[in-house]
């Protein structure tokens, strides 16, 4: 099986990865790369907790994932990969040309960041590597869950307001 | 017409059952299996309301409140779908209702989690007009902020409940007339098949991913067979 | 600052009571931190200081941003962070925290709440209503036995948040937690099952025989629903058919 959905997702595992997606495409497995994580005990045991035991997680840093992704795919079960920003997702993309559609899942309000939609906000550096991701030939999308209507990457640039 | 105590009594009812959605205390008083019931016994059909809110209930196992994601809006909407139904002592005009009861419910929900999307949009307005205060640690701005929500979220539930039961109320006086042509034991041998199928397959949703959840699944399937067959 | 072993008990119910209202003023930027803070204040009170204290104000301060995280399990952030504060751990140590510990607390309530204990025990109001139980007796099925775990879970959270601190995994640890999801997912699929024919059975009234057409017609939909579950959402489908109905016995 591949990995269905690549997403960025600042809170990382929380219940729309896990249940939302997870149930519906029975996902057997999660691949957070994030550096700061992969580094941190503390922050791997965290999130852990909130995968359910029947659902692996593997953390990888930006570098350990490229060198990974392929045997990921060869896994019988389908995965999500997940990273906490639009920075790591532009890395891998730009060095692993198997990944074709990106889900922009859920990145929240800081200070910097403006409303595109309610559950997307974006600064400068965050809207470019988007467009950079998207001028590779990748199909980004925003959709929080699966029942929600993607939005393009053009119509989310556009917005503005949540 | 509606009289005008019957509809300040759903108005609460409605407000708090929408308060409890989302701002406090999530206690499920606004699952429709509870609102609704509400709805009809302020109309004097308890049992009424029951129907409507188990069938409601059924589309509602679908629909799961994660985090920002919209979702309906159940308290309300099945506060004056309860209240559409109610028609005592007339099964079959009841019966013959229920469909439109359920559709008009369904949608009102739909209506019900936009205004949920405005409220949050205009807490944001009211937070960002204390922002300074609340980034200094004020305790007061936060209580205010706090309570201005919830205050907003019970009036905002109140006014689409009574928005919904002055809306469906006439409606069904309306099309009640030109119902006659299916009975009431097939609309509601229809709207039963609906909502139970949905919920069959929102339960299977949820389970699919539990290990050996098919072999409990066909236990209680056994035991619910062998209780219809046994009465 | 050594902090006390537990809250004392008036502070401990403050912050349990205004638990309840963590979402009260959710917004999509700080989503539930003002909550957080709210739900958190009356502890903040004990730092040095008191409420007019500085270590006060910035508590306060820091824990109305951003948070977002399952509502009932919030009250094991809350319990963790009052716990950090009373103990002076570093603020940018406490901000990771918090960030961290966002996504871990939404999925394991969802998977336990919205995905576990509020299906099943709907699905068992549903069984209380097919096995001919009153109005009052299928609410009362629904409303006590979903609360008896909801105000459990904030107590406990509430609790063990307070006792770990921002050792909190181990609390994610629990069985409750990790292996309850499961166990409430069979016990929703056994229940479900029983319910849903004896439901469909007391809508209707109908004989046996429609009644097993009935039935089969709403399994039918059930397996084109959970074909389709990725792409349509079966309460919408059921509004297009309805409508359609609607519109068949009206015209006709």
């Amino acid at each position: 099986m591949a990995i269905e959905v690549y997403r960025i997702d600042d809170r990382l595992v929380h219940g729309q990865v896990v249940v939302g997606w997870g149930q519906p495409l029975a996902l057997g497995f999660l691949v957070l790369v994030d550096d700061q994580v992969a580094a941190s005990d503390w922050e791997r045991d965290l999130y852990r907790m909130g995968v359910p035991p029947e659902m692996a997680v593997y953390f990888e840093s930006v570098e350990s994932a490229l060198s990974h992704l392929a045997e990921y795919r060869q896994l019988p079960d389908p995965g999500l990969l997940l990273t906490g920003g639009t920075a790591t997702m532009r890395s891998l993309v730009e060095r692993d040309p198997a990944i074709t559609r990106v889900n922009v899942g859920g990145l929240h309000h800081r200070a910097g960041r403006s409303p595109r939609l309610r559950y997307v906000f974006l600064d400068a550096g965050e809207e470019s590597d988007l467009r950079a991701i998207g001028a590779r030939g990748v199909d980004v999308t925003a959709q929080d869950v699966p029942g929600a209507d993607p939005v393009p990457l053009d119509e989310l640039l556009a917005r503005s307001g949540g | 017409m509606i009289d005008p105590v019957t509809l300040i009594h759903l108005t609460i009812v409605g407000a708090i059952v929408g308060l409890d959605f989302v701002s406090f205390p999530q206690a499920m008083l606004s699952r429709p299996l509870v609102s609704a019931t509400l709805g009809g016994w302020l109309c004097g059909d308890t049992a009424s309301g029951l129907l409507v809110g188990v069938l409601l209930e059924c589309f509602a196992l679908e629909t799961m409140p994660f985090g920002a994601s919209r979702y309906p809006e159940w308290g309300p909407a099945a506060v004056a779908a309860g209240a559409m139904a109610a028609v005592p002592g007339n099964a079959e005009l009841v019966a013959r209702t229920l469909p439109m009861a359920v559709l008009c419910g369904l949608c009102a929900a739909m209506v019900g989690g936009q205004t949920l999307v405005w409220l949050r949009r205009f807490n944001l307005s009211v937070a960002e007009r204390y922002r300074d205060a609340l980034a200094a640690g004020d305790a007061t701005a936060l209580v205010s902020v706090h309570w201005t929500g919830m205050i907003l979220d019970f009036g905002r539930a109140g006014a689409v409940t009574a928005l919904f039961v002055m809306v469906m109320l006439p409606l069904r006086a309306a099309l009640v007339d030109a119902l006659h042509t299916v009975s009431g034991e097939t609309s509601l041998a229809v709207v039963a098949v609906l909502a139970t199928g949905v919920a069959g397959g929102a339960v299977w949703k949820v389970v699919h991913t539990a290990r050996d959840y098919v072999r409990y699944l066909l236990v209680g399937l056994l035991a619910g067979a062998a209780v219809v067959v046994l009465r | 600052m050594t902090p006390p072993r537990s809250l004392p008990p008036g502070t401990w119910l403050h912050v349990f009571a205004r638990l309840f209202a963590v979402q009260g003023s959710y917004n999509y930027e700080a989503m539930i931190g003002n909550g957080i803070a709210y739900a958190a204040e009356p502890a903040f009170r004990l730092l040095p200081g008191g409420r007019d204290g500085e270590a006060y104000r910035a508590a306060m301060a820091r824990h109305s941003r951003y948070f977002n995280a399952h509502p009932y399990l919030a009250a094991l952030a809350v319990g963790a962070l009052v716990r950090a504060e009373l103990e002076g751990e570093q603020p940018d140590r406490v901000e990771r925290f918090r960030t961290a510990c966002c996504g871990p607390l939404g999925a394991a309530g969802d998977r336990l709440v919205w995905a576990g204990w509020l299906p099943f025990c709907s699905a068992l109001a549903l069984l209380a209503y097919g096995l001919g139980a009153s109005a009052a007796g299928v609410l009362f099925v629904f409303v006590g036995t979903y609360n008896v775990g909801h105000v459990a879970l904030r107590a406990w959270g509430l609790r063990a948040g307070y006792r770990e601190g921002l050792k909190v995994a181990s609390a994610l640890a629990s069985p409750v937690l990790r292996t309850g999801p499961l166990h409430v997912a069979r016990a929703l699929a056994a229940v479900a099952g029983a319910a849903l024919p004896l439901v469909l059975l007391r809508l209707s009234g109908a004989p046996l025989r429609p009644f097993g057409l009935a039935l089969g017609a709403a399994a039918l939909l059930a397996v084109a629903l959970t074909r389709w579950q990725a792409r349509v959402d079966g309460w919408r489908v059921g509004v297009a058919l309805l409508l359609l109905f609607f519109l068949y016995s009206v015209v006709r």
